[in-house]
């Protein structure tokens, strides 16, 4: 079942596309993470080009992470002021990421520096996964249990700026979030990732903020990093390809209440070793397609816009014309899509409560 | 061979598992690493 993306200019099997989206959605829930890192790689494995997978995927992220943050906010679990200060660096990193992004794109070279960031992102946190995962296996059978520190001093901690986070009951410079916030919005910005996978471990260790606010917090601030990054890169390059978005979109929140539900009753460690083989996998696949693979000069399509179905040419048209309009229509789009994502999660939530209520 | 795989510390030769998978992992980086210097030139 192909359908044709206007934006991209490729075929893609809608099929493929919504069952690849609901495993990563699936992988989101069970371990937190947004899944741009493995969803984007994907994309490029089935034929869209690396420049068009990153900005559909910053969209589609953005959805998602409307989605969960909208249900951290009705759960109270979200710290605002610093994910605010996580995003004034975040910001700054977007625009310094888009820079580079542009620079790269100008030599001919954006393709091969998204594949090799890609490439050394999963092996490190491949590599990295595992270790921790057979660790906690090993140590799980000798039955050893160990302490951990509950916040460790860092030289980022001695800066100056220092304020209180109320919430998260914290007296922090607020450098060290603009710090943190600048890499994440340069990385994610690059590479069309929403960057929780370095920032939750940030919020965690560097930060030293209460687990309960960090997935919330972490939602939040990747909501403004990918709103930018989609827009720029509507407006920069129209490469969002609304199509693609929406079948992302669906398959993603899908999986991600399935992975959370499934992730109630599985053991964790196991399955963190999986994930981290599966990291390493697609990395060395990456790593063959760069630089192995004999690449084949690929044919230039040319498209008659007439030839198009009428949504296609009005997606097309309305990008080439109005590439403003455009970008915020994305950002609407994704937003509509996880806030009515949330709510339905949440009506289903409430009416499965009733029922095992009044089962009682 | 038979001298190299003596002076293989006793560890390794312990857990055939753990010295598999550092093996692995070895050999992993070496490819990316490699691959990346061959494409940049």
């Amino acid at each position: 079942m192909e359908v044709f993306l206007p934006i991209a200019e490729v075929s893609v099997n809608i099929l493929v596309i919504l069952s690849l989206s609901g495993i990563v959605g699936v992988l989101s829930g069970l371990f937190g993470v947004g899944g741009g890192f493995l969803m984007t790689p994907f994309l490029i494995f089935f034929g869209v080009p690396p420049t068009y997978a990153v900005a559909n995927e910053a969209n589609n992220i953005l959805a998602t992470s409307v989605s969960g943050s909208t249900t951290h906010y009705l759960k109270n679990t979200l710290d605002y002021k610093m994910g605010l200060m996580i995003v004034v660096g975040g910001s700054i990193g977007t625009l310094l990421g888009i820079w580079t992004f542009t620079y790269f794109k100008g030599i001919g070279k954006i393709d091969i520096v998204i594949s090799l960031a890609y490439m050394y992102i999963l092996a490190i946190i491949g590599t990295a996964m595992l270790i921790e995962g057979l660790g906690e296996i090993d140590k799980a059978r000798k039955k050893i249990i160990t302490k951990k520190k509950l916040h460790v001093h860092y030289w980022i901690h001695g800066l100056p700026l220092r304020m209180r986070f109320p919430k998260s009951k914290l007296y922090e410079s607020a450098f060290t979030p603009i710090i943190i916030g600048l890499m994440v919005g340069f990385i994610a910005a690059i590479m069309g990732i929403g960057g929780a996978f370095i920032l939750v471990p940030a919020m965690i260790y560097i930060i030293g903020m209460p687990t309960k606010l960090i997935p919330g917090t972490s939602l939040f601030v990747t909501i403004f990093v990918s709103v930018i990054v989609t827009f720029l890169h509507a407006f920069n390059y129209a490469s969002i390809d609304l199509i693609l978005v929406g079948m992302l979109v669906i398959g993603s929140i899908i999986g991600v209440q399935a992975g959370q539900k499934l992730g109630e009753s599985i053991d964790s460690s196991s399955l963190k070793t999986l994930l981290a083989v599966l990291l390493l996998v697609v990395g060395i696949a990456i790593a063959y397609d760069s630089f192995f693979a004999e690449h084949t000069a690929e044919e230039v399509v040319k498209i008659d816009v007439n030839n198009l179905n009428p949504l296609s040419m009005f997606i097309k048209k309305l990008s080439a014309e109005m590439p403003i309009l455009y970008g915020l229509f994305s950002i609407i789009f994704a937003v509509t899509l996880g806030v009515g994502a949330a709510f339905i999660r949440r009506f289903f939530s409430n009416l499965r409560k009733k029922y095992i209520k009044k089962a009682a | 061979m038979p001298e190299i795989l003596k002076n293989l510390p006793s560890e390794i030769k312990k857990n055939k598992l753990k010295a598999g998978i550092f093996l692995g992992l070895s050999a992993y980086w070496g490819v990316i690493l490699v691959g990346t210097i061959f494409s940049i030139h």
